[in-house]
């Protein structure tokens, strides 16, 4: 439901969706296949240390715990009332939690207005806004953090702590996103689901993100915008800080009723112009597939901007630096020749690669390249001052020792961190590869496995370093 | 008899070219609910009413219309509302409803279990803890007589329930036999009348003479009043009386008069819910009589219904059923302790159709309606569907007890 701007009570709030020191599972179910008991679980098995009160009128204990029939029954204070009961009892659950004086209410409780209920749906947020009681919601999967150990909703695992911030509408993607987290390390700092987001939008917590010490970029899964003013006054107030990642989808045909199915947002009457120019407006960075929207959030999140266009890419395969200059050129971001960037890098760089080598750029160090060409080439790239920012590409040949160069990158970039630019890898092959790309990620580099997803994510850092520039 | 018009359906689901069908067959089409036209999911708006009672009895027992329940129990309102708050808490009374499944293409399929003479209680206890936690099962009760235990699920296709609920632990030792009972007519479950009563009786109220006295007085949990109080609650009435709609609104934000029409839709026209108040009568100290009945195999159907519903209209009775396909045809059962079940048993003895009667009294309750019933194990009126709706139950699952004595299950 619209709002302007972001809602100072409900940003104030927001530490209790994230960090609540008590939690009412309304609904919770004695039951360990559904939704009710998995909530609890998650919360106790990832630990978080605070108080859980179970409520359902059926059950003396959940979990373990003690249950209570009504919230008005607990005897001490609630920070979060999730509520995982039917779409016809939330009311009731709203106005025990106002009369409760609950900080935030999480409604995980699907059949509102994705199916012709829009009417209940704006009349409970009315009621919660009377009553400034934030709403999240309905029809969520949850939300949590890696850093404070919070898992609040039925979601499997936590992902792994990290720098992306992650608001979603969709739960499916986002437990999709928790699951990458995992095999890819894609670390998160805190992730959200907003579901029908009803009360509290993507606004408020962007702003969140902005004031969140662990989140360095946001990325927001977007299936329509009741709010766009507001977004934009968020990201407005955001991006000079940290950098908002957009993926807008349901704009094709049938993905416009898909999407107002999915989660209520309408989008009839909007396309992308539309949502292009909310994004120009916003300083966001609009990305259009899912895989790019993971790739550019996490380099964002963990290098910074890439403040020119001179980049030098380094690379053991001319294969695959052909497939990224093609792709560079193709999305508006050409790479220069080196002599071009810095003839007397082009010259240097020689000595770090066989003859049938190519200075170009892509600089071809060849597939015979070893751990020492490979620090050599990477030394004179990141300390020369007319380069703005490294790709670097590993491509496994039978001399290649992966491992080592690993470690020499992650030394490179260790050691010329302070110089502020862009060093991002691309790891193209079989099990090694994604075991360096896991590695690599750990110590703060994006890797990638494909030019492609490489290329994106120092765009992506390109186009960030833009917005900073006419921002100011 | 005489000619169904489109004004006035027989047959109360579905499309005009279904009742159409009334036309052309005298038995009611029955299909798979979803995609029979007329039947719809739990979670369906027309349901909305129950659903919402359903889950809020518990905590505001005015959700129904006590006004009449007051009135016929002689107390005021708020007194109905403070007893039956205190029947909940103490686990004595569940509300519940009967979906008519088998119009949705369901079979409610019972069994009974007979052990072997000298089995070990250790064996029986094992089994009764295997029908205790195995979800697929809806109602399941341990008897005492010709049989040990009484359970049954509804399903859609028999070799699942064969597979899965039957086949892990019917071939141990101490198993004698177990027999199917598929449900033909649902006539009267917990003293409220079924879909498949005598034509004009669905929803009727049955209790024998003078039996809610008699238990009012051999028990301290529930006095007259309460019993009453139970009484007037499954009175039949129009569904538009039964339930506060205001209320229901109030808790859900609904329109009261959608909720009312659906419901009253469901209950009164389709007659595809029926539901009831139920006593959980173990906890009363109450145990209940079995009297499973085989007619002679030569016995014409006619006759077999003409039975049943000549035993429907023994008060005492509080459940009949008749099965189809099976060993036995009608089923019976009433109190131990407030009934004269020798009576009963001459009264059966009368019918020159029988063949023989098996006998059990049932002392425990594992399941009913499709809940779990132990709040000893804390599980209280805890749903557990039993639904095996596009599954093949045949391949795959693990026994999840030891029991199991075929490998691979």
């Amino acid at each position: 439901m619209k709002i302007d701007a972001p809602r100072e009570y409900v940003v104030d709030n927001l530490k209790y969706a994230l960090n609540p020191s008590s939690i009412a599972v309304v609904g919770a179910s004695r039951y360990d296949a559904k939704v009710g008991y998995k909530v609890i679980e998650g919360l106790s098995r990832c630990g978080y240390k605070g108080k859980i009160y179970p409520v359902n009128p059926r059950a003396d204990k959940v979990h373990g715990l003690p249950a209570y029939k009504t919230l008005l029954d607990i005897p001490e204070p609630v920070d979060l009332v999730f509520v995982a009961v039917p779409a016809f009892l939330v009311k009731m659950v709203l106005e025990q939690a106002v009369a409760k004086k609950a900080k935030m209410a999480v409604i995980a409780t699907s059949a509102f207005k994705e199916i012709g209920r829009g009417e209940l749906q704006d009349s409970l947020t009315n009621y919660c806004r009377k009553h400034k009681l934030p709403l999240i919601g309905p029809n969520l999967v949850g939300m949590g953090s890696p850093y404070l150990n919070f898992n609040c909703g039925f979601i499997p695992y936590l992902p792994i702590p990290g720098p992306v911030a992650m608001i979603s509408q969709s739960g499916a993607n986002l437990l999709a996103a928790l699951g990458t987290s995992k095999t890819q390390n894609f670390g998160m700092s805190f992730f959200i689901g907003l579901g029908n987001k009803a009360d509290v939008d993507f606004a408020e917590f962007i702003v969140y993100g902005k004031n969140d010490p662990y989140t360095k970029c946001i990325a927001t899964y977007i299936e329509g915008l009741d709010s766009p003013e507001a977004y934009i006054k968020a990201c407005r107030e955001t991006v000079p800080e940290k950098p908002v990642v957009a993926l807008k989808v349901g704009g094709s045909k049938i993905g416009v009723k898909a999407a107002f199915a999915h989660t209520a947002s309408e989008n009839v009457g909007t396309d992308d112009a539309y949502y292009d120019d909310i994004f120009e407006k916003a300083g966001a960075i609009r990305v259009t597939t899912w895989q790019e929207f993971l790739d550019v959030a996490l380099a964002l999140g963990q290098q910074p901007p890439l403040k020119g266009d001179n980049v030098v890419m380094i690379t053991n395969g001319g294969g695959s630096g052909l497939l990224a200059c093609d792709h560079f050129e193709r999305i508006g971001m050409p790479l220069r020749e080196l002599k071009d960037i810095s003839f007397m890098l082009s010259l240097k760089i020689r000595a770090y690669m066989p003859m049938f080598g190519s200075p170009l750029n892509p600089v071809d160090i060849s597939g015979t390249a070893s751990p020492v060409q490979y620090k050599g080439a990477l030394h004179q790239a990141m300390r020369d001052s007319s380069v703005d920012g490294v790709l670097c590409s590993i491509c496994p040949t039978a001399v290649t020792n992966v491992p080592a160069v690993v470690d020499i990158a992650i030394e490179m970039y260790e050691t010329y961190k302070y110089l502020g630019k862009p060093f991002i890898m691309e790891c193209q092959g079989g099990a090694e590869c994604h075991e360096a790309i896991m590695k690599l990620r750990a110590h703060g580099i994006p890797a990638y496995p494909t030019a492609e997803q490489s290329v994106n994510a120092m765009v992506g850092l390109r186009k960030y370093g833009k917005i900073l520039e006419k921002l100011g | 008899m005489a000619e169904k018009t489109k004004s006035e359906p027989v047959y109360m689901l579905g499309t005009d070219e279904q009742q159409q069908w009334m036309q052309k067959y005298d038995f009611a089409p029955r299909g798979i609910g979803f995609a029979e036209p007329g039947i719809c999911a739990l979670d369906d708006p027309s349901l909305d009413a129950y659903n919402i009672v359903k889950s809020s009895y518990q905590i505001y027992p005015d959700v129904f219309n006590v006004d009449p329940v007051a009135k016929a129990v002689g107390i005021k309102k708020e007194e109905v509302i403070e007893r039956m708050r205190r029947m909940y808490d103490e686990r004595l009374v569940m509300y519940a409803a009967t979906s008519n499944i088998q119009v949705s293409g369901f079979g409610l399929y019972y069994w009974l279990v007979k052990l072997r003479e000298g089995t070990p209680d250790a064996a029986k206890q094992k089994l009764a803890n295997w029908f205790q936690a195995k979800d697929d099962i809806c109602t399941g009760f341990e008897c005492r007589g010709d049989f040990d235990f009484y359970n049954g699920n509804h399903m859609r296709v028999l070799d699942n329930l064969l597979a899965e609920v039957i086949e892990p632990w019917k071939f141990n030792p101490e198993v004698e036999f177990v027999h199917l009972c598929p449900i033909r007519r649902n006539i009267r479950e917990s003293h409220v009348n079924m879909f498949d009563a005598p034509k004009g009786e669905y929803l009727k109220l049955y209790w024998g003479k003078n039996q809610i006295e008699s238990l009012a007085k051999m028990q301290n949990k529930m006095d007259l009043v309460d019993l009453r109080i139970i009484e007037a609650l499954n009175t039949r009435r129009p569904a538009e009386e039964m339930f506060n709609f205001k209320k229901i609104s109030d808790i859900s934000g609904l329109d009261p008069e959608a909720i009312k029409e659906g419901i009253v839709d469901r209950i009164d026209v389709k007659k595809t819910l029926a539901p009831i108040f139920y006593l959980n009568w173990p906890k009363l100290g109450l145990t209940n009589h079995i009297f499973v009945i085989r007619l002679f195999q030569i016995t014409p159907s006619c006759r077999k219904a003409q039975i049943a519903d000549e035993l429907s209209h023994v008060s005492e009775f509080n459940t009949v059923y008749e099965f189809t396909d099976s060993f036995y045809d009608i089923m019976v059962w009433a109190y131990n302790e407030i009934s004269d079940i020798d009576a009963l048993r001459k009264l059966l003895g009368k019918y020159e159709d029988i063949e023989y009667i098996k006998e059990a009294d049932v002392y425990k309750q594992f399941r009913r309606w499709a809940c779990r019933l132990d709040d000893k194990s804390g599980f209280w009126e805890e749903t557990v569907m039993t639904d095996d709706f596009l599954q093949d139950w045949t391949e795959k699952r693990t026994c999840p007890t030891d029991c199991c004595s075929k490998e691979g299950k």
